[in-house]
């Protein structure tokens, strides 16, 4: 299979802080990932890493086989989208088509125009009087003007209303369709991810808690929910994610090598959403009980 | 990448030239008026007639009313030009801080950085093009002003050498110029806002100008001494060489210090109160002098030279600096 993203046991630190440690992780091309985690997972640091903004401390990123630090022609190849989708607030829709054009060897500037033109965003007004969907659709016209192998985009929903949230994945999903780029979106609104993503990649705590495909994720994990359970083997569970107890009952999520057949336990099919948040709540678990220095 | 900067900031350096323009509009005139008198009173022949000393005492008295005349005109405008000093720092302030620091404080840095051309020509292109355009307004300006302070400076009293009116004319404002647009760049690429960024171009262009001034440009060069003696010097002559005084005291012939920071002259034949010497109520003894401590007036363009040089080349370190600093943002 071919990798379009790779890392090996990357990591960046900030000061004595890891904010990226040991990632090691494999996205196959043609894919729609969704990275997963709480805020100052690591989830920007990683994409920086990833269209070489920043140099890894340790370890190491590889876009299309190549390091992308310091790389400028790799750069034509990943289209970005940062955080808060930053633009230039006196320039308008259309001179920014035009700076792609001159900061950029292969630019398809009748890409960007016919689909802000579908949006129907103006092109003479300055992108700042604009609203932020409409920001967030400019920065993705410009992102998707590259022609890009590798698209990343950091948080590029957040701070948007739900309906412009729904056009702006609708929009990334349609163009994705047409250019047959690899995404990478980072993002911590799991709802819209189901619709939209058939690769997981679920980061806490500056480290990879689980990434695959979405299809996979769902057959291989149940919810199980039985008699209080002291942690022995059951037949079937390749490891349990996360248990939850009470008195006389335990709730399992576990991850699967095999049917499980023992009548005990009430198997249900968990949401995505629910696996994700499983994985999340392990890793914070982890963390901080060593932080702290006591037992988990 | 030229087109980017130009679209960037046009409108900055449209506002830029507009105050070089109310600038003009302020000197233009008022230098052509101060050139008119000094011509029409011709006080160049009366200035180099006192300096070498050969005009009759009618002629020469007549040149000095008419110096003063003119200095009291015109003198005035100097504060004007004291006004003009903080220029240098304006320019760095609003262009060097924000350059860089704009750029990361609003996330743009992100977007711009992320296209097909490398940060480094990123960064060269931006400083290229800021520093050139900077440099072209610090030269207008460092003429400009040296082209109306001309005949003030040449009108016997004061000296473009002097603290101050040396720091805003001839080439050294175009040093100043630069070192400010550098800094502030420089200080963008360490502090990611542009306030902080300003605060800390103003607080280091500030301390480094001030310290040079006080501290290295008397001591650029071994300054002269000069002594003359109090009994049969013929007055004040003003500044007419255009020298930077430093320290003057009057001595007794022993060498004791019997005043500073003035000057005494007894012309022949003048007696103090109740017929003493000259003098004497001062404690003056027979055979006092001034002594005064000086760099000569010719050595202007020569300081004027150094101290541009040290600020250029600080400049070019801060740039270098700057543009390394740039590929390691993040």
């Amino acid at each position: 299979m071919e990798y379009v993203l790779e890392t090996d046991q990357l990591g960046k630190r900030y000061g004595g802080r890891w904010a990226v440690r040991d990632c090691t992780l494999r996205l196959p091309a043609g894919r729609v990932a969704a990275l997963v985690g709480p805020n100052g997972a690591g989830k920007s640091t990683l994409l920086h890493m990833a269209v070489g903004l920043l140099r890894p401390d340790a370890g190491a990123v590889r876009v299309l086989g190549r390091a992308p630090y310091g790389d400028t022609e790799l750069l034509s190849d990943i289209g970005f989208v940062a955080q808060d989708t930053p633009l230039y607030r006196d320039f308008t829709a259309a001179e920014l088509v035009t700076m792609g054009g001159k900061l950029n060897r292969r630019w398809d500037a009748a890409l960007a125009r016919t689909r802000l033109a579908q949006l129907g965003l103006p092109p003479d007004r300055p992108v700042g009087k604009l609203s932020g969907g409409q920001r967030a659709q400019v920065a993705l016209a410009l992102a998707l003007a590259k022609r890009p192998s590798l698209l990343l985009l950091d948080e590029p929903v957040a701070s948007l209303d739900p309906l412009a949230r729904r056009e702006f994945l609708q929009a990334l999903m349609g163009s994705v369709a047409e250019t047959g780029a690899t995404v990478l979106l980072s993002s911590h609104i799991l709802a819209d991810l189901e619709r939209t993503c058939d690769y997981v990649v679920v980061l806490s705590a500056s480290q990879v808690r689980l990434a695959g495909p979405t299809d996979e994720l769902a057959t291989s994990h149940r919810q199980l929910i039985g008699p209080r359970h002291d942690g022995g083997p059951i037949g079937g569970v390749a490891a349990v994610v996360r248990a939850s107890h009470t008195d006389r009952q335990s709730t399992l999520l576990v991850r699967t090598d095999g049917p499980i057949t023992d009548p005990m336990w009430t198997v249900r099919e968990p949401s995505l959403e629910d696996t994700i948040l499983a994985y999340l709540t392990e890793g914070d678990t982890r963390a901080s009980h060593s932080e702290w220095g006591v037992a988990a | 990448m030229i087109w980017l900067t130009w679209r960037q900031h046009r409108k900055q350096a449209l506002y830029t030239l507009a105050g070089l323009l109310a600038l003009a509009a302020l000197i233009v005139p008022t230098g052509l008026s101060m050139r008119g008198t000094y011509a029409d009173k011709g006080l160049r022949a009366c200035l180099d007639g006192l300096r070498d000393g050969n005009l009759s005492p009618e002629a020469s008295n007549t040149c000095m009313r008419a110096l003063d005349a003119f200095n009291d005109q015109y003198g005035t405008l100097t504060f004007a030009g004291v006004l003009l000093l903080v220029l240098p720092l304006l320019v760095g302030l609003f262009w060097g801080a924000p350059l860089v620091a704009r750029e990361t404080e609003q996330g743009t840095h992100r977007l711009v950085w992320t296209q097909g051309i490398s940060r480094r020509r990123w960064a060269l292109v931006k400083v290229a093009a800021v520093g050139g355009f900077t440099l072209a307004v610090a030269v207008v300006y460092g003429l400009g002003t040296s082209w109306w302070m001309a005949p003030l400076m040449h009108a016997g009293q004061l000296s473009r050498f002097e603290s101050g009116l040396f720091d805003m004319q001839g080439i050294a404002p175009i040093g100043y110029t630069l070192f400010a647009v550098a800094l502030g760049v420089f200080a963008g690429t360490v502090w990611h806002k542009v306030l902080p960024a300003m605060g800390v171009a103003l607080a280091g262009f500030a301390v480094l100008r001030i310290a040079l001034t006080v501290l290295l440009r008397p001591r650029l060069m071994p300054p002269k001494v000069r002594t003359y003696l109090v009994e049969g010097n013929t007055g004040e002559r003003g500044n007419l060489t255009g020298d930077w005084v430093l320290a003057k005291q009057v001595r007794n012939p022993d060498g004791s210090i019997v005043a500073s920071n003035t000057e005494v002259s007894c012309p022949p034949g003048v007696t103090g109160p109740g017929g003493k010497a000259c003098g004497a109520d001062l404690g003056l003894q027979a055979g006092a002098y001034n002594w005064q401590q000086y760099q000569p007036g010719d050595r202007f363009w020569l300081f004027q030279s150094i101290e541009a040089g040290v600020f250029v080349a600080l400049a070019i370190l801060l740039f270098y600096l700057a543009i390394r600093r740039v590929r390691r943002i993040a």
